[in-house]
């Protein structure tokens, strides 16, 4: 029965075509806006889980880590002294003034961290090198930041006015973009701490790798106790960072909805097109049931056609959305395409699918045999 | 004596409720025996395709027992009744009821797959049925390549796939001229044997030869029979 509920359905190409394009749209939707928002998570985070390390030392009360306050040097000493402490490093990520070329006021987002043996960020560099950096007062913006910073498409030499400071670019990053809509502005520890107005060894955050898993309890308790600080597990800092955003922002909220509300658009379209398709084939179900098919097989009958619209159409719908990625990258725009995503999207088809194919059932399971004879 | 294939007795069959209910069938007694092709006539409304459904099993009586096949099949759940149905019954329709997607070949493979045959032997016996009726060179057409008189030829063999012990046949030559009609009675009237039946509904008097019983209805209730007239 199976071969003939496909026969049947690839038997009429122009309503199959609508068909697939319905299901494909519905799945590029839901693709698209399950990779934004996961996208969004994961850059809001981005800074936090590209410095890594495994615990983040903050002034009390940080919720998110574009909202840091600049810590004394003093408070660096106190967690390395802490015996777990094996290594510290200051970061800094903080809010300054600019002064765009035609007078403007605007903000931006410096940021600096301590070297350990390599350079960790920023991490995509399309134009310049880590070295170039290393000059005093080098900083590497974004190719997809230049129009807000005032800055031409050849920006490299160009100097931009930071809190009464100039900074010069002198490397340009990709795809690397705050949520805060504040451009960021990488830059070694020094220039970053002179551009941000910081005192030398301070920072916004300690950054501590432990000696063992097992002490960062201890550690956390320790630095929780003092009145001023604050401190997390790396992935509990970028979860709440996530979370800031997502929940304090209409703007996550927002993503979060439109693929909720995608998933609901796509259940609609492809259980209109499927519902469409068995009422077509009405004619056929009844003869099958009359010849004496079982409400099984009937059911089956349907089934096959929608899974085979859910994977055509699922196939069609992932390679919409990797192109769709790929142009809206070059924009700026990241969709994520992570296995998750495609595992999410994947499950959320076939569940669209299934569940549009109830109203389907329930008019097959409803056919009258004796239809076959009016 | 015939084996008894279908046996209706006091069958009533009313549709929707209250001030709007329309008694269709009332008081009917019908028994069909193989060796017999039974026409059933009457002019439109008088109930025959409700009759035909009901003794089918696609309808339920609304009082009555119809037993076919020996199965009692009023009295069966859904799932019974087409166990039933696809075992001992074949169908041809006015319209032909092929499916447009499937060749001829597929068409009359899928009655012998109903009939519990693998898909490979299925398509075996339809090429030998659709020799049978004179379609060989066409067996890869789909239907809409195949002219009226074709197609329901096509549809014949799919009702005799298998062999049923009935087949029911409704205004299967309504649609066809006069030879492509007599075509498909004779090929109907052949496969009368000791085993089967053929109980064709028409309107159309120009099948009276090839019947060995008719059966006339009116206002619901069977309002004549007579044998004989058989070609």
């Amino acid at each position: 029965m199976h071969d003939v509920a496909l026969q049947s359905l690839l038997h009429d190409r122009g309503k199959l075509l609508a068909a697939l394009s319905g299901v494909a749209l519905a799945a590029t939707l839901l693709w698209v806006q399950v990779g934004l928002f996961v996208a969004f998570l994961s850059t809001s985070s981005a800074i936090i889980t590209r410095i890594g390390g495994d615990i983040w030392v903050m002034a009390r009360g940080t919720e998110v880590v574009d909202n840091g306050e600049t810590l004394s040097a003093g408070s660096r000493s106190a967690l390395s002294s802490l015996p777990c402490v094996k290594a510290v490093r200051g970061a800094v990520i903080a809010v300054s003034t600019m002064r765009k070329p035609g007078g403007a006021l605007d903000f931006v987002q410096i940021v600096g961290v301590e070297r350990q043996q390599r350079p960790l960020v920023p991490w995509v560099m399309v134009q310049g090198l880590p070295v170039d950096l290393q000059a005093p007062d080098r900083v590497a913006v974004d190719e997809h930041d230049l129009k807000k910073l005032g800055l031409p498409e050849v920006a490299i030499g160009h100097g931009i006015e930071i809190g009464g400071k100039t900074a010069i670019v002198a490397a340009l990053t990709r795809g690397i973009r705050s949520f805060a809509l504040y451009p960021y502005l990488f830059a070694e520890i020094g220039s970053a701490r002179r551009l941000a107005g910081l005192d030398e060894g301070q920072a916004q955050y300690w950054v501590a790798e432990l000696a063992s898993p097992a002490c960062t309890g201890d550690v956390l308790a320790k630095l929780r106790a003092q009145p001023d600080l604050d401190a997390h597990r790396t992935h509990e800092f970028a979860r709440m960072t996530e979370q800031y955003w997502v929940f304090g922002s209409g703007a996550g909220g927002a993503l979060a909805f439109c693929a909720v509300f995608s998933l609901l658009v796509g259940a609609v379209i492809v259980a209109q097109t499927l519902f469409s398709i068995t009422k077509e084939h009405e004619k056929e179900l009844a003869t099958l049931k009359a010849m004496g098919a079982t409400p099984r097989e009937l059911v089956s009958f349907v089934a096959w056609q929608a899974s085979l619209l859910a994977l055509v159409g699922g196939v069609i719908g992932l390679s919409l959305t990797a192109a769709l990625r790929d142009l809206l990258s070059r924009e700026g725009i990241q969709i994520a395409l992570t296995f998750p995503v495609f595992a999410l999207g994947a499950s959320a088809v076939v569940t669209m699918c299934v569940l549009a194919s109830v109203p389907s059932v329930r008019r097959v399971l409803r056919v009258e045999a004796a239809e076959v004879f009016r | 004596m015939s084996a008894e294939l279908v046996r209706v007795r006091g069958v009533d069959k009313r549709f929707g409720t209250g001030a709007g209910e329309v008694s269709v069938l009332r008081g009917i007694d019908l028994t069909l025996r193989a060796g017999e092709l039974t026409l059933l006539m009457g002019p439109s409304g008088s109930g025959k395709t409700t009759l035909v459904s009901i003794l089918a099993g696609l309808l339920r009586p609304s009082s009555g027992q119809v037993a076919l096949c020996g199965a009692p099949i009023s009295e069966l759940d859904e799932a019974a009744v087409s166990r039933v149905r696809r075992k001992h019954v074949g169908f041809i329709f006015q319209t032909y009821n092929l499916f447009p997607a499937l060749s001829a070949l597929d068409n009359v493979a899928l009655g012998y797959r109903m009939r519990g045959l693998p898909p490979k032997a299925a398509k075996l016996r339809a090429a030998e049925a659709l020799a049978e009726v004179g379609l060989a060179e066409r067996a890869q057409y789909l239907p809409a390549k195949l002219s009226s008189g074709q197609k329901q030829r096509v549809a014949v063999a799919r009702a005799l796939a298998g062999g049923p012990e009935l087949v029911i046949g409704d205004e299967p030559t309504a649609a066809l001229d006069t030879p492509s009609a007599m075509g498909v009675m004779r090929l109907l009237r052949e496969r009368v044997t000791e085993r089967s039946a053929v109980l064709v509904v028409t309107h159309d008097p120009r099948l009276e030869p090839y019947a060995h019983r008719t059966v006339t209805m009116s206002d619901g209730t069977i309002s004549g029979e007579r044998q004989g007239g058989a070609a």
